[in-house]
């Protein structure tokens, strides 16, 4: 492989993008940026990896959950609970969470996904607000309103890792998942995703089994959903049950949509205005810091307008502009009409 | 007998509050194709609004203004954002009601405050005593004035001119525009309607608990478990389902657990759907190619 | 020369991707379809037929151009223009003669009147034993007898039809287009049909229009004029055959051409 070809390939270019994002240590220890500010660009980081795991659902077959926070709550808690109350090792924690939540998730998906697509949305609301209810009431479990505590995981029972290298840890698991999210989507599965989403009966006339895909998709999703709780328990050692409520899930949609769906690059983008915007730029603006819900009203506004206006989300929006102002001058006759 | 009385009229209030909901829900669903997943915020943004004519009218009125202002936040959200959205799939049309969610989930706070806001209720006090069982009258007037409502509303749709246009709109939209059926004005209205509902089921159980920004959220997720409970072909099954889960919360929670009760319900509601997808009065669907 | 009852003139339509791109589905079509006359549209699939008609019925607007019937500008739906799909499109709670009296009944007729005008129609298309039945009891030929019933109890000025037939069977098929031709000669209705299947076109048309594939513009117009009612044996006169090589010779030049990506 020639130089050119590496350089183009999508997954040389996360590799590059980890390699940056594993500099931002390196600035704080050098005293340029506040201990605060690593965390709230871990979270972010986090929150990517949930964002990339429900595009593969959203984007690519369309489908809406609303489960995503719940289902990472419920893999936060567990593996605190491994870690915190039973002292198991952390990779033994990681992988309860990880396999009881995608369980929970293949029952609600399996008993939604073979009617309408709205189905799935219904069952995910509910089933999240009976998690939200668990974190809530299971008191030995999830220790409730006070909070349970997670220390920094200990890797392989050796690398005990503290707030930079739990860090440094979150960006080399999220350029990991961001490599097998692509190599997934030139796989056979990915293109049969891809056929659904053009056309269901299309799809199943070339063979390929609507549950099956669909289940594929919500299990990806939940799956990545469930990486992100446990790592987010490691990087901020507290757990809340308040959390993980609808709002969140909402807020994971609108990182899908905004940054532009079916794009790894969207994705990121949309995260970092979604999760990471408010708290690094808005909150410290004289206004709109006063108004206690002004990122809600953000977000939801910014959702409404990319929808209607930039469907393919803001990691589009430079290339529609170049080809916007090129048509401009050469094209003749009617407006576009939007189909 | 008291406990069953007690029980049965409890049933009856839930059930009441969540078909009200559902019909908002099943008639946008039928008409625009959508869940108007936003229907529980917005209603809770004109429950806030009666709090605020509350301070210089008396209740009814406030009522009545607060479901005017339901009327016009839903048209201009139909005319505004969601006619604009005829180019788009229909997964991002579902995603704008979720942006209207946001919207209101933020304006809400912001403009009317983050503490609890008392309602008072339709009838202030007094209560009724049958076979050794205490109802509120309110309790009672909640439960005849949603009976009053849904009859009126089942009367439009089976009776008028109006419903017929709403039925063939929610039949087949092309055939009902070919036919002369302004379908705009269709879908104006089940948006205007479902911001009334939602505001009027507000103002019903805002008394017993306050109003807060979380006031509607689950009796809109109740609603929507009664429309897959009784199914989304018909205007009547999620009504039926509404009832009917109202029974069986107010059984599980008296007889096997207060505290998970609905969850409960709602596992086994979500178990039912297994065996019977399409709801209660489901008919089967038949894809269009 | 009989009326001009449709004129299509330098109509275009674009469609806008979700990622920006534009698509030509029709480019600079001129038609006309005069008075009493069927007028077929025939093309390869994905030519933008049904796209074109669905412009004319008002279900969808053009990017640029004029649609005028009888004179008046096309801006939307309306009761002089009626439609017939493929697809069935009854209404499903509705008996079949309350079908047919629907957009009598949009339209505020006196029942008496609606009963009228519906039972007229019932005998027109044969089906005066299943007037009070309902629509999932029928067979998909008598479904789309109750939708031709029902477009034109509304007496439209035009007829269009988006290959009606093309879900029956081959046999009820036969029977259908020897209803419309029975039609026709009762009500004199102008109609626009568009079908892929080129023995319909011939044998049923008066005026045919061959598009090509997309952007779909209009590539020829063959007129048909045989003496004589128009019945299977139509489909082995010699005009008949030539006529059908013409357009079986496009439509095939056009696929190659499509495959050679031109």
């Amino acid at each position: 492989m020639n130089a050119k070809a590496i350089i183009k390939d999508r997954r040389f270019q996360y590799i590059i993008f980890g390699l940056i994002l594993a500099l931002v240590p390196v600035i704080q220890k050098a005293g340029m940026m506040k201990t605060s500010t690593v965390l709230i660009l871990g979270s972010v980081l986090i929150y990517s990896i949930g964002t990339i795991g429900l595009d593969v659902l959203l984007g690519d077959s369309g489908l809406i959950s609303l489960g995503t926070a719940g289902f990472m709550g419920l893999a936060a808690y567990v593996s605190a609970y491994c870690t915190t109350v039973k002292g198991l090792p952390f990779e033994v924690g990681a992988i309860l969470a990880v396999g009881i939540t995608v369980v929970i998730g293949a029952l609600v998906g399996l008993i939604s996904l073979r009617i309408q697509g709205i189905y799935l949305a219904i069952a995910t609301l509910i089933i999240a607000e009976i998690l939200l209810k668990t974190f809530k009431e299971l008191v030995w479990f999830t220790n409730s309103y006070s909070g349970q505590k997670v220390a920094y995981p200990k890797l392989l029972g050796i690398f005990q890792l503290d707030r930079n290298s739990m860090y440094l840890f979150v960006v080399v698991v999220l350029i990991f998942l961001m490599i097998i999210t692509e190599n997934m989507k030139n796989s056979r599965s990915g293109r049969a995703l891809n056929a659904i989403r053009r056309s269901e009966v299309a799809a199943q006339a070339m063979g390929v089994n609507l549950l099956k895909t669909r289940m594929i998709a919500f299990m990806y999703a939940t799956t990545f959903a469930a990486i992100a709780g446990v790592l987010y328990g490691g990087l901020v050692n507290f757990v809340y049950p308040s959390t993980w409520i609808l709002s969140l899930s909402l807020y994971f949609m609108a990182a899908v949509v905004i940054g532009g769906n079916r794009s790894i690059p969207g994705n990121i983008l949309g995260s970092f205005v979604v999760f990471g915007l408010p708290d690094l730029v808005l909150k410290k603006l004289p206004v709109v810091s006063e108004m206690s819900g002004f990122t809600m009203i953000f977000t939801g506004v910014l959702i409404i307008l990319i929808v209607l206006k930039y469907p393919n989300g803001l990691i589009h929006l430079p290339v529609q502009v170049i080809s916007c102002l090129k048509k401009g001058s050469s094209r003749k006759g009617g407006e576009g009409i939007h189909e | 007998m008291s406990v069953f009385v007690q029980l049965l009229t409890r049933s009856l209030e839930t059930g009441s509050i969540y078909a009200l909901m559902a019909l908002g829900i099943i008639i946008i669903f039928r008409t625009s194709y959508l869940v108007h997943f936003a229907q529980g915020t917005m209603g809770m943004f004109c429950t806030y609004m009666v709090t605020v004519f509350l301070k210089t009218m008396s209740f009814i009125p406030s009522v009545f203004c607060g479901v005017l202002s339901a009327v016009v936040l839903g048209m201009l959200v139909d005319v505004l954002i969601i006619r604009r959205a005829n180019g788009v799939s229909h997964t991002g049309k579902q995603i704008i009601t979720f942006g209207l969610v946001m919207i209101f989930l933020g304006i809400a706070p912001t403009i009317f405050g983050v503490d609890p806001i008392t309602m008072p209720q339709f009838i202030n006090s007094g209560d009724l005593n049958i076979l050794g069982a205490t109802i509120s009258y309110n309790g009672l007037f909640n439960i005849a004035f949603v009976l009053v409502v849904m009859l009126v509303l089942f009367y439009i749709l089976q009776k008028t001119k109006f419903g017929l246009a709403i039925r063939a709109t929610s039949a087949n939209e092309a055939t009902a525009r070919i036919f002369g059926i302004k379908t705009k004005n269709v879908t104006m209205f089940s948006w205007a309607l479902g911001g009334v509902l939602g505001c009027l089921v507000g103002v019903m159980i805002a008394p017993s608990s306050a109003v807060t920004t979380f006031v509607l959220d689950s009796v809109f997720n109740a609603a929507c478990i009664a429309c897959i409970f009784g199914g989304f072909q018909t205007f009547v099954g999620p009504v039926i389902g509404a009832y009917l889960l109202g029974v069986l919360k107010n059984l599980t929670v008296y007889y096997v657990s207060s505290v998970w009760g609905e969850q409960i319900v709602y596992v086994l509601i979500l178990l039912f759907i297994v065996v019977r997808p399409n709801g209660l009065i489901g008919k089967k669907l038949v894809k269009k190619v | 020369m009989a009326a001009e009852k449709l004129t299509i003139t330098n109509l275009n339509k674009i469609f806008v991707n979700a990622n920006g791109t534009e698509v030509q589905a029709l480019k600079d079509i001129q038609l006309t379809v005069h008075e009493k006359e069927l007028c077929m549209l025939v093309g390869p699939s994905g030519c933008g037929k049904s796209t074109l008609l669905n412009i004319v019925g008002g279900l969808e607007t053009a990017t640029s151009g004029e649609i005028c019937v009888d004179g008046h500008h096309v801006t939307g739906p309306g009761a002089d223009r009626g439609m017939v799909f493929q697809g069935y499109s009854l209404f499903p709670w509705l008996t079949v003669r309350e079908n047919i009296q629907f957009g009598l009944r949009v339209k505020g007729l006196p029942k008496s009147r609606q009963k009228e005008i519906a039972d007229k129609f019932i005998e027109l298309v044969g089906l005066k034993d299943f007037a009070d039945a309902l629509p999932k009891t029928l067979s998909g030929g008598m479904k789309q007898q109750v939708a031709i019933a029902r477009t034109l109890a509304n007496e439209p000025s035009l007829l269009l039809m988006d290959e009606p037939f093309g879900a029956l069977d081959a046999q009820t098929r036969l029977i259908m287009q020897e209803l419309l031709v029975d039609i026709r000669q009762k009500m004199e209705t102008t109609i626009l049909f568009i079908t892929h299947d080129i023995d319909e076109a011939l044998l049923l048309g008066d005026n045919i229009y061959v598009m090509s594939r997309r952007p779909g513009s209009i590539r020829e117009q063959i007129s048909i004029s045989y003496e004589g009612k128009r019945d299977h044996n139509t489909l082995l006169r010699p005009d008949f055959i030539e006529n059908k090589r013409k357009i079986m010779e496009m439509l095939w030049q056009d696929s190659s051409d499509a495959a050679n990506g031109k």
